[in-house]
């Protein structure tokens, strides 16, 4: 392993000023749950580590306001078991219990996990050009494509990356239209979680809209009535401690027995956490019955393109989606 | 004395383990240690061109950098990388220049620190010539061996077949599998008293002295094996490891103590595995269910160099009153590294393939796959006429029926739902597993102050074998179990046979049990009167004798004197299945309910029964444990675990524990395990036939079985996974 200064910051301010005057090796550590792993697989290979986890005040969780409000810093369990979130908010809460461990979660920050990287299994196994990829060596190809897709998504890839946005939280933030509170030189901005991410087109190794010193300070969901007509249903290999095969993220706001407006993001099939507008649309002013919800469902797998093991992907997410819109319709009643 | 029932019984080094005071092979602690790191091959096949090292000679701590220059004195021999003499296993990485396969070593950075090795093999740079490779045993490059490596037959199996009125035909792929024990694989090589010791988490101590001395150069005696306590051996560390030699070569080079712990990552390119395997099945019956013929062919895959026998054919026939039978074996060469023993090597892929098509053929005759199985009991095996020495298949296919609740099965598949709407399924599979013995070395040293010393041969991998040993010296002696010194794992206590093969309980229970026995016996000639019921060392005491010894040496059955110098050799000496007079095999049934949600198709594994004929169960608790584990293995092999490869590039993908999907505690029901208890004294004085191994045969085929009778869908390849049951 390379050697690394390291140290640690008591405000966003210093955390910033610490890694513009680092330069090219500086990254940020948080929870480190993602960034060890991946200086341990030769992706991340950091000078400089500036500690952002006890950045002062980035562990609030607010949820008194017309908003929920996380800082940067708060932890996956500590979000997961909030009696508000997890009351009100259960598409948040379970988005949070149901990814990776309990000890994880423990480590594991609410403003880190929005940018972990993907589980591509070649990107993870391409130290010293074992595997060409794209995101790891821009231009190398994409073994993935062509290769062992069977985890790779459906939506949203391109003819340079068909790797998924592994994520659950993000998927469910996603749905519930959060907003993403970034800190950089200067000054404070605040952008929908959409505009986090960047689909891959042709320059699948740039991720994030973020800036380089750029900290994630805070989260913020809007309050809703759908927060309680809500549900993150994950399907995966195991029961437990596995990435998603698919997952939805459902909630609705009805108007009676009819939906008003439907919150729907879907995880494991896209490059990006994907927000299902189109089964969003087809359910409004609808009553909630199975044709319907798999009608919905199906649209928003509508443009979904398979490669040579992941066609399933298609039906178990329509699935998935439909058993999610029931579930949250059911909440309601 | 005859053998008594065993009461549930707490671990002997259960303290030793929960409190983290178990040192492990890799805890070892030595002034001046240093550590290793291996630079695994990028490229499948081909070879080296050149290696840079200086930029890794440079990394401030690296004391040196090993390549394959440095080690051309390595010997190597068909023994060479076995667990002692298996025959073939012949391939040493880093003697020469050549890859054969994707990761194996191609240099050893030896450093200060684990840091410093660490970022030294990153630095390490090496050119290669590629040469074109076959990672997969259906691709084009893959050399299927011209003669099958095996054949069994008895009677006229094909003309049977041909006139049968029910047959099934059918195949069955197995997938790659890795053991992965949760103690990773690590090797350190120390001076100790003038000699070179190896420690190895290892179920071979002995092999370092029969296989690695030799390697070497050196006599068997200048080196001392220690396996301290194994972390999970699961058969992925019955010998050298591709990593051992050159641990202990660069521990003689460099006059230190040198510590290499094999990266998970690594292991699965560098350890062995469960290859790939597919079983053709025909079966035949008649219109009553009873079995005219079994015509089992399989193929295995295999690596280019070695010899790793298949052995899928020698169980199933011996399941069933079969009329006839013909068995046939080949394999397939492909550019990987030595596929090996993984727990029920054979016999787990064996009875997958074969019980799930005798579930099949209980489909095409309409009949209860439970009454088909009993139809077919026999006390005779169909191949050599030979009785069993024990075989109470039939009381655990009753008792685990009537455990379980086999009275709702129904013929139709899906007929079971659950009131949330998922379809339950019920599948049952048996299986079996070789009786096998080891000979032993054993002295037993008892003080008048109640301590108990024993050494023996044998290997502590979490199986329990050290509370085995302890329960026939707490019957025999009566001794205080916190005054028992165990003493396995180490040639220099006692000569160390490989434990393996489910053979370590059948051959340390019996050798602590003639040991013990022989203690009595001279005891009570010292005390000239028959010993009473009061603990030994009390009534040692009286003899005002501090201590009394005794040397015992354990042939097993069949085996005459001369297994005793193959043992202290380090060579392998095993007996079974088949004896002069019988054939021995442990059973047992099992029988699995599984859920399957209606719209997603996730299947869970709502409840197992197993119930085990393994003759004298040796210590209840540890026991149940074997067979949970055994069952969970098979709940994994039927629903998760796969090795992924992409056969353009060769090696495993998946080559975590995230990402190798094993069951976790979400995916486990219950587990309800009952043995039959009935020593088989025909095998040897504690009548003890072995279980850790057969707890997991059969474990795959029932649940297999079950989510057939639940969705209709036979589903032949595992893992079956999601996009099977869409």
């Amino acid at each position: 392993m390379k050697p690394l200064s390291y140290v640690r910051a008591g405000t966003a301010r210093e955390a910033i000023d610490a890694f513009v005057a680092a330069g090219d090796g500086a990254r940020y550590i948080a929870g480190g749950t993602n960034l060890y792993d991946l200086m341990k697989l030769g992706i991340e290979r950091p000078a400089h580590l500036i500690d952002i986890a006890d950045l002062e005040g980035a562990d609030r969780i607010d949820t008194d306001g017309d908003r929920l409000f996380f800082g940067g810093a708060a932890l996956m369990a500590n979000v997961a078991e909030d009696p508000v979130v997890s009351r009100d908010y259960l598409v948040l809460a379970e988005s949070l219990s149901k990814a990776a461990s309990q000890q994880l979660r423990n480590m594991a920050t609410v403003g880190g996990n929005l940018l972990q990287r993907t589980r591509c299994p070649y990107f993870r196994n391409g130290v010293n050009g074992t595997y060409p990829c794209n995101k790891r060596e821009p231009g190398s190809g994409c073994a993935a494509l062509g290769g062992l897709d069977r985890s790779q998504a459906v939506l949203g890839a391109s003819e340079a990356c068909n790797a998924v946005s592994p994520g659950d939280w993000p998927v469910a933030l996603m749905a519930m239209d959060a907003t993403i509170e970034l800190q950089g030189r200067d000054g404070t901005r605040v952008i929908p979680i959409s505009e986090l991410y960047r689909p891959p087109s042709q320059t699948p190794h740039l991720e994030f809209t973020i800036g380089r010193e750029e900290i994630v300070t805070g989260i913020a969901v809007p309050k809703t009535a759908a927060g309680r007509n809500s549900v993150y249903l994950k399907v995966r290999d195991r029961e437990s401690y596995a990435f998603a095969l698919v997952s939805a993220a459902v909630a609705l706001e009805m108007d009676g027995d009819r939906v008003g407006q439907a919150h729907v993001a879907l995880g494991g099939v896209a490059t990006v956490p994907w927000r299902a507008r189109a089964a969003e649309a087809f359910l409004r002013g609808r009553t909630l019955d199975r044709e319907g919800a798999l009608a919905a469902a199906t649209a928003a797998f509508a443009d979904a393109r398979a490669g040579r093991h992941n066609a399933f992907k298609i039906e178990l997410g329509a699935r998935t989606l439909a058993d999610a819109l029931i579930t949250a319709g059911s909440k309601s009643q | 004395m005859t053998p008594s029932r065993n009461a549930d019984r707490p671990r002997i080094d259960a303290h030793e383990k929960v409190l983290g005071r178990a040192l492990y092979a890799a805890d070892q602690p030595f002034p001046g240690l240093l550590h290793a790191m291996t630079v695994p091959a990028t490229i499948a096949k081909g070879q080296i061109l050149s290696i840079d090292t200086a930029a890794a000679v440079a990394v401030p701590g690296v004391v040196r950098v090993f390549t394959h220059g440095d080690f051309a004195q390595i010997r190597t021999t068909p023994a060479a990388r076995g667990a002692y003499g298996q025959p073939g296993k012949g391939y040493q990485p880093m003697i020469g220049p050549q890859v054969r396969h994707r990761g194996e070593p191609v240099a050893l950075v030896v450093a200060e620190t684990l840091e410093a090795a660490v970022e030294g093999a990153e630095a390490v740079t090496v050119r290669y010539a590629e040469e074109p490779f076959s990672a997969e045993m259906d691709d084009s490059l893959a050399t299927p061996e011209p003669e099958p490596v095996s054949q069994q037959a008895s009677g006229d199996a094909e003309a049977a077949f041909a006139n049968a009125a029910h047959i099934v035909d059918v195949e069955y792929r197995h997938p790659q599998q890795h053991h992965n024990p949760i103690e990773l694989i690590s090797t350190t090589a120390a001076f100790e008293d003038g000699t070179l010791r190896i420690y190895e988490g290892t179920q071979s101590a002995a092999a370092f002295a029969g296989g690695l001395a030799g390697m070497m150069g050196m006599e068997p005696q200048a080196l001392r094996g220690v396996s301290p306590y194994t972390g999970g051996g699961f058969g992925q560390k019955n010998g050298v490891q591709e990593q051992s030699v050159l641990v202990a070569s660069a521990a003689l080079l460099l006059r230190r103590p040198v510590k290499l712990v094999m990266p998970r990552g690594q292991l699965f390119h560098t350890a062995s595995y469960r290859p790939h395997s597919r079983h053709r099945v025909r079966l035949a019956a008649d219109g009553d269910g009873r079995l005219l013929a079994g015509i089992y062919e399989t193929v295995q895959q295999n690596s280019r160099y070695d010899g790793f026998a298949s052995d899928h054919g020698a169980n199933p026939p011996r399941l069933y009153g079969y009329g006839a039978w013909l068995g046939r074996e080949r394999i397939v060469r492909v550019d990987t590294q030595t596929p090996g023993h993984q727990r029920a090597p054979h016999e787990h892929p064996a009875s997958y393939a074969t019980e799930c098509a005798i579930d099949e053929l209980a489909g095409a005759l309409g009949m209860d796959p439970v009454a088909l199985r009993l139809a077919n009991d026999t006390q005779r095996d169909p191949l050599t006429g030979k009785p069993f020495s024990s075989r109470h298949l039939a009381a655990c296919l009753t008792r685990g029926a009537a455990l379980f609740g086999w009275d709702r099965w129904t013929s139709e598949p899906g007929a079971l739902v659950a009131a949330n709407g998922d379809r339950i399924g019920l599948g049952v599979a048996c299986g079996s597993y070789k009786a096998a013995m080891t000979p032993s070395v054993t002295t037993l040293r008892l003080s008048a102050n109640g301590q108990c010393r024993i050494a023996t041969s044998g290997h502590e991998m979490g199986q329990g074998l050290r509370s085995v040993i302890a329960a026939e010296l707490i019957e025999v002696l009566g001794v205080d179990p916190g005054k028992l010194d165990i003493r396995i794992g180490d040639t220099g206590h006692a000569p160390q046979h490989l434990t393996a093969g489910s053979w370590g309980a059948g051959s340390a229970a019996p050798a602590a049990r003639a040991a013990a026995l022989k203690l009595r016996e001279e005891l009570a000639q010292l005390t000239g009167a028959a010993l009473t019921d009061e603990p030994v060392h009390a009534q040692l005491a009286r003899t005002r004798r501090p201590f009394l010894e005794v040397s015992v040496d354990t042939l097993p059955l069949g085996k005459d004197r001369q297994a005793i110098e193959q043992l202290r050799r380090g060579m392998p000496v095993v007996t079974g299945p088949e004896y002069p007079d019988f054939l021995a095999f442990s059973w047992i049934a099992h029988f699995a309910e599984v859920h399957v949600e209606p719209s997603t198709r996730r299947v869970r594994v709502r409840r197992v029964v197993s119930v085990a004929d393994c003759g004298r169960v040796m210590n209840r608790r540890t026991a149940e444990s074997q067979v949970r584990g055994g069952v969970v293995w098979g709940i994994g092999a039927a629903l998760r675990e796969t090795a992924e490869s992409d056969p353009r590039f060769g090696g495993v993908l998946n080559n975590d524990l995230a990402e190798y999907v094993v069951p976790v505690n979400a995916d486990i029901g219950a587990i309800d395990v009952d043995f039959i208890d009935e020593p088989d004294n025909r095998l040897n004085i504690s009548g003890v036939k072995g279980l850790g191994e057969v707890a997991m045969v059969g474990a795959a085929a029932a649940i297999v079985n079950a989510v057939h009778h639940a969705t209709g869908k036979r589903i032949r390849h595992l893992p079956i996974r999601i996009e099977d049951l869409l």
